[in-house]
């Protein structure tokens, strides 16, 4: 009895302690700045000249070369902005002084909204931090408690999105595809249950043109109905290129309907290299380029106004295998060289996979190379780092991995933070003071900042004999801990209420029948 | 002129040097020595491509250069593939291929494809996005041996099964196999397909074996 009250006294106090440390309440007020969009500071992989070169290719490939539209009206409309169509119709030429504009046009900073306030995220951070957003796509499933593979289902929509709702830094959650519910209409049935399940921005993935305007009615319920979605706009929607060069209908699609919400839309190219794209970077990077410019354009003249958020996914064959990689080496210079050019030679905002695997497991290299690509992109100075819990490229997701890549993720934040330069962080007197033999163990300067060092969760630090003790319990183990500890808590506030999942399910259901009939 | 054995290495060679041009030249010259089709077929342009797959298997060749050489192969199939058809040998047999209904991923079905032209086979790619009718319409146009459907979403992986129907409906008694990334062995047997090939070399073992197998 009394060892238990002396456990709860200390570990009241213990857990006071922990309350202020930078894992739950980030250290802020770095009084370093940066000018908009530039983003964070650090690693310059391309130097101007070769920006320039990036950036002029890019211009002369949409100029001569131009991309396949496969949408009438869309082409009628570009056409009548000054962009010249080729006789049959469906290339479009962009002139430089077209694509220029439209970049000097389109809105430099967006607020991805959650349900309320407190989970809004203004781009580019005026502190210069980056959000996370979980993987997508993925019909795979690492199951939390026992490890094993397994097909992706309706209840695990619930898992991602409680693991999303309660790591710091995932920004946005966006929905898998979930098994067990008819094919067609699978994102919609995926996008419906986490949008009742997180007070967080959401991310739209749609797959079929005619899905689009259900997951966009579904948004709007869940925002408190169209107006409100247009003052706040609760999601964003992805549209993808088909590379080489070419915009399907669905994609031009999800851009008008998703900008006339007032959506973001994420412009994202999926270059794979070596397959669709030239197998050298400079020219997949500049073939992304010109297909997520192409998209920016579609989406300012048809909805002028919308906030795009340039999305360069790199992939890559493997030249021996033939298998699709996003964590290969060239796909990291790839991805650092595209985020230099969108952020430096174009000025946009960015969003990548900061995280993500080729490897099927939570394992020793998926653990690398998340953290060789995160490094990086956080460094490229990203916006949004995509692809957290994502494993085998972008086709699995698991939560403890996810769990991981939070704690990742604040590492990369946490550098990210340019120490100030002053007396203060020199320990200015104190260097001056030091005798011969001192040490800087408990002085008031130590105190003072040493919650301001990262105190990992996750990552271990133990002893040999402490990790014997444990029976060698790793960095997986720490991470299940704290997944089954999540499990437990209780769902976060402003969720949306029983009369509008009703509404919700009423839609998904119209949905049904009209896609699938 | 060197004696005949020299002369089908000279092809074999060719081939695994990837140059299409001089394999489709010596096959033309030894097609007009009068050289039996089969030997030419089997022991140049068959067996070459055999070593391209060991090699690739064993991950000595790298994709592109087992495509190269698949292209070289196919540069001398194209020579003997008409003579072929009017004498009673065997050909390696016909595929039609293509991405089903409402997908557009195309990587993959275009290195099987590649693969199985690098294979002998002759292949009838009808792109991405091919409704079962077109699959039906191109299996009483070619009357292939084998039917290829690649899936890459699992929103459409339910088009192979309603393919199949399809097929089977319309009496086509070749074999289908099936691949992409989300499919498994698991659906390509429950859908009654033939056979599910995880990559692309497989696809070719898989096609070969039954032919050979009936
Ligand atoms: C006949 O017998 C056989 C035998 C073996 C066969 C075979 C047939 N076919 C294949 N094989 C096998 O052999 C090949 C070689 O060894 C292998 O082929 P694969 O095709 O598997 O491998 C290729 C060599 C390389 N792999 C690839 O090329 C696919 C890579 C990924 C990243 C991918 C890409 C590149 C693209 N995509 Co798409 N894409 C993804 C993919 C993620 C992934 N890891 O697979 C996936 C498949 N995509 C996805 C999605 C959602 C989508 N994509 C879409 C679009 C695209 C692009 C156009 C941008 C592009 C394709 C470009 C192209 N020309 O093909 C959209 C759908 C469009 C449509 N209607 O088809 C869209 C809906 C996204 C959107 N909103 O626009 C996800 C599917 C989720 C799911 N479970 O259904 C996805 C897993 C990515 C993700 N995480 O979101 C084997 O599978």
């Amino acid at each position: 009895m009394v060892s238990d009250m002396r456990r709860s006294r200390r570990e009241r106090k213990i857990g006071d302690k922990a309350n202020k440390s930078p894992q739950t309440q980030p250290v802020k007020g770095s009084s370093f700045s940066l000018p908009p969009t530039l983003g964070a500071p650090g690693f310059a992989f391309l130097d101007n000249t070769r920006i320039d070169q990036l950036r002029e290719r890019t211009f002369s490939l949409l100029e001569e070369h131009g991309v396949f539209i496969d949408h009438e009206e869309a082409v009628k409309t570009l056409k009548k902005a000054g962009a010249r169509i080729s006789n049959d119709g469906k290339r479009i030429h962009f002139p430089r002084f077209l694509v220029e504009q439209v970049i000097e046009d389109t809105p430099k900073s967006v607020t991805l909204c959650g349900k309320t306030e407190e989970w809004d995220h203004a781009l580019p951070d005026p502190e210069g931090r980056f959000i996370m957003r979980t993987g997508t796509g993925a019909h795979g499933f690492i199951d939390g408690e026992t490890g094993n593979y397994r097909k992706l289902k309706m209840t695990d929509v619930a898992t991602i999105a409680a693991v999303g709702n309660h790591l710091d830094q995932i920004g946005f959650i966006s929905h898998p595809f979930v098994n067990g519910v008819p094919e067609r209409t699978s994102d919609i049935h995926g996008f419906a249950e986490l949008v009742t399940l997180t007070p967080k921005h959401v991310w739209i993935q749609p797959y079929e043109t005619e899905n689009v305007e259900y997951l966009m009615r579904i948004c709007a319920l869940a925002a408190g109905g169209e107006s409100a979605l247009r003052k706040r706009p609760i999601a964003s929607c992805i549209a993808t290129s088909f590379t080489p060069l070419e915009l399907k209908q669905m994609d031009v699609e999800a851009i008008i309907q998703a900008s006339s919400y007032g959506l973001a839309i994420h412009a994202c190219s999926l270059p794979t290299a070596g397959g669709t794209a030239p197998i050298t970077m400079p020219g997949t990077v500049v073939l992304a380029a010109a297909e997520i410019l192409s998209m920016l354009i579609v989406t300012q003249i048809v909805g002028s106004g919308t906030a795009v958020i340039a999305t360069p996914l790199i992939f890559a064959l493997d030249m021996r295998t033939g298998r699709s990689l996003q964590s290969s080496i060239e796909v990291m210079q790839g991805v650092s060289m595209s985020l230099q050019l969108m952020k430096q030679g174009f000025g946009l905002l960015t969003h990548t996979y900061g995280s993500g695997s080729d490897t099927p497991d939570v394992d020793s290299q998926s653990n690398a190379e998340r953290s060789l690509l995160g490094q990086l992109v956080a460094l490229s100075g990203a916006d949004i780092l995509g692809g957290v819990g994502q494993l085998e490229c972008a086709t699995v997701f698991s939560p403890v991995q996810a769990i991981i890549d939070n704690e990742i993720g604040q590492m990369l934040q946490s550098f990210l933070r340019t120490p100030d330069m002053d007396d203060e962080s020199f320990a200015w007197d104190l260097l001056k003071e030091i005798p011969q033999g001192g040490n800087f163990l408990a002085n008031q300067h130590t105190l003072k900042h040493c919650r301001a060092t990262l105190d990992p969760q996750v990552f271990l630090r133990q002893a040999r004999d402490t990790y014997e003790a444990e029976n060698r319990r790793n960095v997986q183990e720490h991470a299940r801990d704290i997944f089954r500890s999540i499990l437990k808590k209780d769902p976060l506030a402003n969720l949306p209420d029983e009369a509008t999942i009703r509404e919700i399910k009423k839609v998904v259901k119209a949905g049904d029948a009209k896609i699938l009939d | 002129m060197p004696d005949l054995e020299e002369r089908l290495d000279a092809i074999y060679e060719n081939i695994l040097d990837y140059e299409a041009k001089q394999v489709a030249e010596l096959v033309k010259s030894e097609v007009e020595a009068g050289t039996d089709l089969q030997i030419i077929l089997d022991d140049a342009l068959i067996a070459a491509m055999d070593e391209v797959g060991d090699l690739f298997s064993e991950g000595v060749l790298f994709v592109p250069e087992m495509l190269m050489a698949a292209n070289a192969m196919k540069a001398g199939m194209e020579i003997l593939r008409p003579l072929l058809t009017d004498s009673d040998i065997p050909s390696a047999g016909k595929v039609v291929i293509g991405t089903v209904h409402r997908d557009i991923h195309d990587i993959g079905k275009n290195l099987v494809g590649m693969m199985l032209e690098g294979g002998g086979f002759e292949v009838i790619d009808l792109g991405v996005n091919v409704a079962p009718d077109e699959f039906v319409e191109a299996a009483a146009k070619h009357s292939p041996d084998i039917i290829g459907m690649s899936a890459l979403l699992t929103t459409t992986m339910p088009n192979m099964p309603k393919t199949i129907d399809a097929l089977h409906k319309a009496n086509f008694e070749g074999k289908i196999i099936i691949g992409g990334a989300p499919v498994t062995l698991e659906f390509a047997e429950t859908i009654g397909s033939d056979a599910y090939a995880p990559d692309a070399s497989a696809a070719v073992v898989l096609a070969r074996g039954m032919l050979t197998n009936g």
